[in-house]
Order: structure tokens, then C-alpha cells, then sequence
């Protein structure tokens, strides 16, 4: 019981930082790192959660976090790929302009309450034992999650946009061979990030806690880089990664209802300590699958 | 006729003529005034006098002692935590750790002032209590060195997440072993002894931290600048392959300077708790290693310039105590105005060293 309980609970408090992972990853094959990530989970959980107490209407909200999130990336592609700014100092000022941002507009937000999304079981497949509990008796936001990520591999590998997008973070001279201005790809990588990050926010805040809560995503956008690193730069690597941390996080839930004397703190570390570990065993592998213009912008002759 | 001369060799290598000297300099000066019109335009779109609450935030800040104390106060562990990411930066490391490494600086020296350093005199409690918090500091950077040299994972994200697990580890410390029995269950510890508080000039908070972030600035300026070991320090960071041709100890290096910088972190901690809080706080600090890597980035690296962009920060952070009071905008707007600033810089184009 315990057990199903933690993995339920994996896919609820991950998804957040799953979705976050997808866009960083789509960025970072384009060659882009992220670090604001953080500033466009947190932009995401407030505007959805912003709009879905206006409206009522949750998927606006998921709407507006996604723009909300990819708003603030667009600041980081533009300091980065139009003014060569330094990526990880931009998306670290990025990521504190969010919190101010968030923390400013969301005072009037603490206290509402919404519906926001519940978990919709599926007929039949939730009725599976052990598996149908934890797979399939989620909120809509965190179906189409899931989904994304197959669907994410196959644009990746399996289509011309998925080549161009590979070829901007690998070689951009053969982009400029075939026509094509890597630095539009990036800009959209980027923006397509930060929408999902977006997204990632307003899962985090209208479908897993039902509240907005200053600073909520306390480093999940960070965990999610990481998680891109752990990944190799692949999808379904990235969502075991998420789920992962996301279990860590409901172990500490569980540990607390049942009322064990470990201390909160120490378990709160745990996914962090986690992604760390996670990091340290895949090193050897990641570096050659790397993109190869990873941290470089791009800023070659044809450009400006 | 030989200073003529002198000249005219010199304005084509600079690359621009009298009539276009005055370019570069207009627009720096606009980049620096767009973040505050920018912040005007959202003041006034919140009903709120940008010019008035300008003048009271440069009068909170310039007008009295007081005020100018609590900049140099705020200023202080700008510039530490901002040497902390500038010294590894030059050897081509981006530490973004600052906020934990001060964070366990904070937690050791003051475990130490409370359990160890309580009955002792000033002149031998304070320094121990220092180079307690360079300890802390130091070996929480160790571990992102250790990471880094041995297990080759990149700093930048080593050290950003080890950031929410110090916070995490203070957290625990001040709920549990630390914490202050006569506190009413408030999550604090106990007061450190007065004799370890460092001395304050009368009439404002200040207290002799900021000349030690100031020495601190000029030694690391120094070492950088003037050594052997900061010329290989600096090959390192703009040239690994040579660095490695000439057989420097690549690995030595990121793991002393990763450290060296923590350690300058961790004084920053331990000078919040021995000269303004008196006792550790989960909030003992919170943001100002971020707040002194953003220095840093705006200083490119040069510790000197990192005094004054450390002291603009502080400048910045008390004005947002004027504006809570000034004009009812809860004191995180001025992380949107600190934010702007920091755009335009980093969008004024130059690459970073």
C-alpha cells in the first residue's frame, strides 16, 4: 500500500518538474542552456493559477502559464542570442527577477482557493490492481504529460523538425548550408522551453497543490537542468528523472503521515541529494551525447 | 609634437575618433538610467510617484549616517559572496554555491560561538569564530570541488543544488540541535556571547565586517593580479590547453580555488551572524549569494569593481526597505527593479571574462 502510495504520489509531484525538463531539454539540443527555468515555472504556476481563479476555467490557466512562462524565456533568448550575454549568469538573473515578479503580483493570491484539476480515473485501466491506481488515476494536465513525452521523441528523431532542431545544438554550419537561420531555431527552442516550464508551473500549482504559494517551486527548475544533464538529452530519460525526484518527494510525504522519527529536513534533502547521485553515475555516458555548441551562442558571420 | 604624434598612433588602435567618443558613453549612461524608467513606468502603472519615491529612496540611502550604514551593512556580504564566484571564475569556474557555502559559514561559526567560544575574549573568541565560518564555507565548497575534480560533474549545477540542501541543513540544525531552549519553540539558536559580536561604529548598525570585506577584495585583487599563482589561476581560465602544455595541476587548482572561494562565502556568514543577527536564522541570509554572483557578473570578475557593484546592490536593497514604507509595494518589488538593472547590463553587450 505504502509503496503504491509513493509511486501515485511520484507521478503528482514530478509532473511539474518533468514537463519543466522536456522544455529545457528541447532547448538544450538547440544549444541553449536554461537556468531560468526556475523563473519560468514559478511565472507559470501564478499566471495559471492567477487565471484559473478568474475564470474558473483550468485549461486557460494552463494557457496562461505557458505563455507567462514563455514570456520570461523570451527575455533569455534575447539577452543571449541577440546580445551574446552570458547564458548561466542571464537565466540565474532570470530566475531571481521571477521570484520578485511572482512574489509581487501573487500577494493577492496566497489565500484563494480553487478546483483547479482532479484526478479523472480511467474507466477500466484504473480498475487494474496496484498499476491502475498509480498510472491511471490522474488529472487531465498530467495525462497529456505523459503523452508528450513519446511524442517529443518522435519530433526529435524521428522527423525533419527534430533534425534541424539536433543539428542547431550539434553544427550550425550545416544549417546555414541547408538554409536555414539557426539562430530563428534557437529562439523558438527557447520559447517552446519556457512554455513548457510554464506548463510544468501551473501543474504544480493547479493540479498538485490547489494553492499559490511565494517561491513555490523551490528549485524544482534547477532539478530540472540537471535532470536534462542525467538525461543524456533524452525524453524518456528525462521523465524517469522527474519521477524519481518526484518519488523522493512523496517519501517525505509519507514518512510524515505515518509519523516515523526522521527529521523533515533530511527528507527534504533526499531529492536533491538524489538528482546529485543520479548525476554522479551517468557522468562517464553524458559527455559524448552532449550537443556539441552546448554554452556557446552562436554568433557566426551570417548572423547579424 | 611627439604627444601629437602619441596621439594619432593611439585614437586608430582605439578604434574611434573624437566625434564618436561620446557614443559609447551616451548609450552606457542610458542603459543605466533604462531599469529605472522601466520601474518608474510599473510604479506609476501601481499609483505610485516614481520621482518622489527616487528622491526618498536616494535620501534613505545618501541623507544620514544611519542610512549609509545600513548600505555598507547590506554591501558587506554583496562583495564577499561576490568574490566567492568571481576568484573560481577566473580559472574558468562558475560558482553559484555563494548562497549555501555562506549559509553553512553561518551555521559553523555560530555552532562554534555557541557551544565552544562563550566565555572567551573578544580578541581570540572573534577570529576563531571567523575562521570557523571559512571552514564551514570552505568544505561546503569542497564537496562541489570534489564533485567537480574527481567525478568531473559540472560546478554550475553541483553547486546550485547543493544550495537548497544548506538551506535545508540549517533548517534542521536551528528546528533541532541548535536551537535556542528558551526560544518558546521559535526555530532560532540561542544568542551567541556578546564579547563575539564585532564592534560597531556609534550611531548606526555598522560594524568593522565591511573592512574586512574590503581587504578581502584587495587581496584577492592582489593574488589575482600580481602572483604567480594568479597568473595560473587566470592561464587556466582563458587557456586549459596551454595551461596543460605548460603541466600546471589543472585539478589542484579548481579544487583550491572552488574552496578559497567558499571560504570567502562562509567569513560572509559568519560576519552576518557575528555583526548583525546575533543568531542563526533559517533566513540568516537568504538570497545574498545569488545577490553577490550577480555583482560579480557585473563587475566582470575584477574584484575591485566588485566593491562598488557590491555596494549598488546594498544601495538597491535598503531603498527597498524605503519603498515598503514609502509607498505600501512589499519590499520583493525591488528584486524586479534589481532584475532590470541587471538586464540592461547584461544586454549592454560585453562578453563576460
Amino acid at each position: 500500500m505504502m509503496i503504491a502510495d509513493i509511486l501515485t504520489g511520484a507521478i503528482r509531484s514530478g509532473t511539474s518538474v518533468m514537463l519543466a525538463s522536456q522544455g529545457e531539454l528541447i532547448s538544450e539540443r538547440a544549444g541553449v542552456i536554461n537556468l531560468g527555468t526556475e523563473g519560468s515555472m514559478l511565472c507559470g504556476a501564478l499566471g495559471g493559477f492567477a487565471v484559473t481563479v478568474w475564470t474558473g476555467n483550468p485549461w486557460l490557466g494552463v494557457l496562461a502559464g505557458g505563455i507567462a512562462g514563455m514570456l520570461i524565456s523570451a527575455i533569455h533568448a534575447f539577452l543571449v542570442l541577440a546580445c551574446g550575454a552570458n547564458q548561466l549568469a542571464t537565466g540565474l538573473t532570470i530566475m531571481f527577477f521571477g521570484m520578485g515578479v511572482t512574489s509581487f503580483l501573487g500577494r493577492g493570491f496566497v489565500s484563494e482557493q480553487i478546483v483547479g484539476f482532479n484526478p479523472v480515473p480511467i474507466p477500466f485501466l484504473s480498475d487494474i490492481p496496484f498499476i491502475g491506481g498509480i498510472l491511471f488515476n490522474h488529472d487531465p494536465l498530467t495525462y497529456l504529460a505523459i503523452l508528450f513525452v513519446p511524442c517529443l521523441w518522435y519530433v526529435l528523431f524521428r522527423t525533419r523538425l527534430g533534425i534541424v532542431l539536433r543539428a542547431t545544438g550539434e553544427r550550425q554550419e550545416v544549417l546555414f548550408a541547408s538554409g536555414i537561420n539557426p539562430k530563428l531555431v534557437r529562439y523558438l527552442a527557447v520559447l517552446a522551453g519556457g512554455f513548457l516550464a510554464g506548463v510544468g508551473g501551473v501543474q504544480l500549482s493547479v493540479a498538485f497543490t490547489h494553492s499559490w504559494v511565494e517561491n513555490m517551486t523551490q528549485g524544482r527548475g534547477v532539478v530540472a537542468v540537471a535532470l536534462v544533464i542525467f538525461a543524456s538529452w533524452m525524453p524518456a530519460r528525462a521523465m524517469l528523472g522527474a519521477y524519481l525526484f518526484g518519488a523522493a518527494q512523496a517519501l517525505q510525504l509519507t514518512v510524515q503521515q505515518q509519523g516515523l522519527p526522521i527529521s523533515p529536513f533530511f527528507l527534504f534533502m533526499v531529492p536533491y541529494l538524489l538528482t546529485l547521485a543520479a548525476l554522479l553515475i551517468v557522468e562517464r555516458k553524458q559527455r559524448s551525447l552532449m550537443p556539441e555548441s552546448l554554452g556557446k551562442v552562436f554568433a557566426g558571420d551570417g548572423a547579424r | 609634437m611627439k604627444q601629437q604624434a602619441g596621439a594619432a598612433a593611439l585614437s586608430p588602435a582605439n578604434g574611434m575618433t573624437r566625434g564618436n567618443r561620446w557614443k559609447p558613453a551616451a548609450l552606457k549612461t542610458a542603459l543605466m538610467l533604462a531599469p529605472f524608467v522601466v520601474f518608474g513606468l510599473f510604479l506609476l502603472f501601481h499609483n505610485v510617484n516614481p520621482v518622489t519615491l527616487y528622491i526618498s529612496m536616494i535620501q534613505s540611502t545618501f541623507g544620514d549616517l544611519y542610512g549609509f550604514g545600513e548600505v555598507l551593512l547590506k554591501a558587506t556580504p554583496f562583495i564577499l559572496t561576490g568574490l566567492a564566484a568571481a576568484l573560481p571564475a577566473k580559472a574558468g569556474l562558475v560558482n553559484v554555491g555563494g548562497e549555501g557555502q555562506l549559509a553553512i559559514g553561518a551555521l559553523f561559526s555560530t555552532w562554534f560561538a555557541v557551544f565552544y567560544l562563550d566565555a572567551m575574549p573578544a580578541a581570540l573568541g572573534i577570529p576563531l569564530m571567523l575562521l570557523a565560518g571559512a571552514l564551514g564555507g570552505g568544505l561546503w565548497a569542497a564537496v562541489t570541488a570534489l564533485l567537480k575534480v574527481k567525478g568531473g560533474l559540472n560546478e554550475t549545477i553541483t553547486s546550485l543544488l547543493l544550495n537548497y540542501v544548506a538551506a535545508f541543513t540549517v533548517g534542521f540544525f536551528v528546528h533541532g540541535l541548535l536551537k535556542d531552549p528558551n526560544s518558546f519553540n521559535w526555530p532560532f539558536s540561542p544568542e551567541i556571547a556578546s564579547s563575539l559580536r564585532l564592534p560597531v561604529v556609534n550611531g548606526t548598525r555598522l560594524h568593522v565586517g565591511i573592512l574586512l570585506a574590503l581587504v578581502l577584495a584587495a587581496v584577492t585583487w592582489y593574488v589575482l593580479a600580481r602572483t604567480r599563482l594568479g597568473f595560473r589561476i587566470r592561464v587556466i581560465g582563458s587557456n586549459r590547453f596551454a595551461a596543460e602544455r605548460a603541466g600546471f595541476r589543472i585539478n589542484r587548482t579548481y579544487f583550491w580555488v572552488l574552496v578559497a572561494g567558499g571560504m570567502l562565502a562562509g567569513i560572509a556568514g559568519m560576519i552576518e551572524i557575528a555583526g548583525i543577527e546575533g543568531r542563526l536564522r533559517a533566513s540568516t541570509g537568504v538570497n545574498y549569494g545569488y545577490l553577490g554572483f550577480l555583482a560579480a557578473m557585473m563587475a566582470w570578475n575584477h574584484p575591485l569593481r566588485i566593491v562598488l557593484t557590491g555596494f549598488i546592490l546594498g544601495m538597491i536593497s535598503v531603498a527597498g526597505n524605503t519603498l515598503e514604507i514609502a509607498s505600501g509595494l512589499p519590499a520583493s518589488s525591488v528584486h524586479i527593479l534589481m532584475g532590470l538593472v541587471l538586464f540592461f547590463i547584461l544586454g549592454s553587450g560585453r562578453r563576460s571574462s
